[in-house]
């Protein structure tokens, strides 16, 4: 072998293959479509939604698992050896989560969609082990992260809800089954912030500080302003959840006050990053990104407003819709429209005699064009539905969601076709 | 004159040295956090003004980066590699040329 081609090997095998990061971003397209069909299909059920296993339920297991997590678990594997400059020992146990948290997932939804305490049990536990083994994979990659301490830092706070959010999770899925929480509704909330505000929302703020100075051109944050941000954005999921396990709505509004300071500082930072940034193009993928940064503190000022009575009688429910679907998903497919071309052409074969597909071309299909157009007007819909409780406007607003995650699904299944043909 | 532009440049990071060798202009972004490294290469490929081939010392694999050179309508090349302590990279060498035309 010439040093050239050890040289190449070399670098080829610090990418992971693609049918391992492409099997969780599969998954993550194909449950959006889920839960969109979930949402449309029992969407009176969705503007008045109070809790309780049914469809809703499901659908929001659909979007919390099944879309963000997967796609987190998905970007950290193939993002964190690089930065990390070491690749996996082993591929088997990133592959054992797939096989836990995927199957694990769509069982729990389906015994929540169809009322099967029995099924929900096992599913919860299956899809938690996983999500335990996922901690542990990435806890090792973090510990080697030493250049990247405010990317580590919110890894690692978000490593730590995950575990508090896996274990309420169970408790609250015994509880359907032998009842042993004193307050199911208390420990429910405790739950989202965990979920929503903590793992998934300190994900989506560490990793800004990387991907979208990345996307921008433009340089990291100040890693001073960028520490305060992490430790007001931990404090506020600390004093939130504890509020909500305690039932104070002081400590909620604590924590509420300091989310908004958090979200005012990153929000800020992000903006001069973007300012700053050699690419003022961004494309349609940042439109989804602003607005979902628009929705963070409207959510906060929802959740205020539901602790004193002035959210109307849907605003928890609304406070609920916002955080998942307005904030988390909402960023997180304005990333995965940006980053997918990305790692597709990275991944893809080299045609005879020309070069890889350019991410220009992969990220201008009219597919993710019209995945945000649907996307946006579902989201706008669906707010309305809940805010003015118009059970056929959340019908029509699932209905363009699913067509926008239909689109969605079928980019996502062509580029993934064309990365994996190259491992083959 | 390539280094003053690029440090002062609003938005891009310090600590870039830049050097000519017959054959090539060289960067040294070893010691940068991702994504600056990424940032300060397009950034002088923009510029245009450093010929066709341009070496990058660095001290991870920018794989982001190949990408945002394929639209560019630039080539890139490993050409040398270190590995430390327990087979974490320590030196990467990438050398990029501008595609005929």
């Amino acid at each position: 072998m010439t040093v050239a081609a050890t040289f190449l090997a070399g670098a080829k095998s610090r990418l992971l293959p693609a049918t391992i990061p492409f099997r969780f971003f599969a998954a993550a397209a194909g449950f959006q479509v889920l839960m969109w069909l979930a949402l449309t299909l029992n969407s009176g059920e969705v503007t008045g939604f109070r809790g309780g296993v049914g469809p809703v339920l499901a659908a929001i297991h659909l979007l919390t698992l099944g879309v963000l997590a997967m796609t987190a678990i998905g970007a950290s594997a193939q993002l964190l050896p690089v930065a990390t400059r070491r690749p996996l020992a082993a591929f088997w146990p990133i592959k054992l989560v797939s096989w836990l948290v995927i199957p694990g997932t769509a069982a729990l939804a389906l015994a929540m969609y169809t009322l099967q305490t029995t099924i929900m049990i096992p599913a919860a536990i299956a899809t938690t082990a996983g999500l335990l083994v996922f901690t542990a994979l990435l806890g090792d990659n973090l510990r080697r992260a030493g250049s990247l301490p405010v990317v580590a830092a919110y890894g690692w706070a978000a490593l730590a809800a995950l575990v508090l959010l896996v274990g309420l999770g169970v408790a609250l899925a015994l509880d359907y089954e032998i009842a042993l929480l004193p307050d199911h509704a208390n420990v429910a909330l405790a739950h989202l912030i965990l979920g929503g505000f903590g793992f998934m929302g300190l994900l989506a703020l560490g990793f800004s500080h990387v991907l979208i100075p990345m996307f921008a051109l433009a340089a990291a944050p100040a890693r001073r302003s960028s520490l305060i941000g992490f430790f007001l954005a931990v404090s506020a999921v600390m004093v939130g959840a504890l509020g909500a396990l305690a039932g104070s709505a002081a400590m909620l509004t604590l924590g509420a006050l300091v989310g908004l300071g958090a979200c005012g500082l990153h929000l800020w930072l992000m903006h001069a990053v973007l300012k700053s940034g050699m690419r003022k193009r961004l494309g349609l993928s940042f439109v989804l990104i602003r607005v979902a940064w628009l929705i963070l503190p409207t959510t906060l000022i929802v959740g205020i407003a539901v602790l004193y009575g002035l959210a109307g009688p849907n605003g928890s429910t609304l406070f609920g819709f916002l955080l998942v679907g307005g904030w988390l998903l909402t960023f997180l497919l304005g990333v995965l429209q940006r980053i997918l071309p990305f790692l597709a052409s990275m991944h893809a074969t080299r045609p005879a005699g020309s070069g890889p597909p350019l991410t220009s071309e992969l990220a201008a299909s009219e597919l993710l064009k019209l995945h945000s157009i649907c996307h946006l007007a579902a989201l706008g819909l669906i707010t309305v539905s809940i805010a003015l409780d118009l059970t056929w406007l959340a019908a029509i607003g699932g209905a363009i969601g699913l067509v926008g995650s239909g689109a969605f699904a079928w980019f996502t299944a062509t580029i993934t076709r064309r990365a994996v043909a190259t491992h083959r | 004159m390539l280094k003053r532009r690029i440090v002062t440049r609003a938005g891009t990071v310090q600590g870039a040295r830049i050097w000519r060798t017959a054959d090539a202009v060289h960067v040294d972004l070893r010691g940068l956090d991702p994504p600056a490294p990424m940032v300060q290469i397009l950034h002088i490929i923009d510029e245009g003004e450093i010929g066709a081939v341009l070496v990058a010392h660095l001290d991870r694999e920018p794989v982001f980066l190949y990408p945002e050179l394929d639209d560019r309508g630039w080539h890139h090349e490993i050409v040398a590699l270190s590995y430390g302590e327990a087979g974490r990279v320590d030196e990467v060498k990438l050398r990029m040329t501008r595609a005929e035309t």
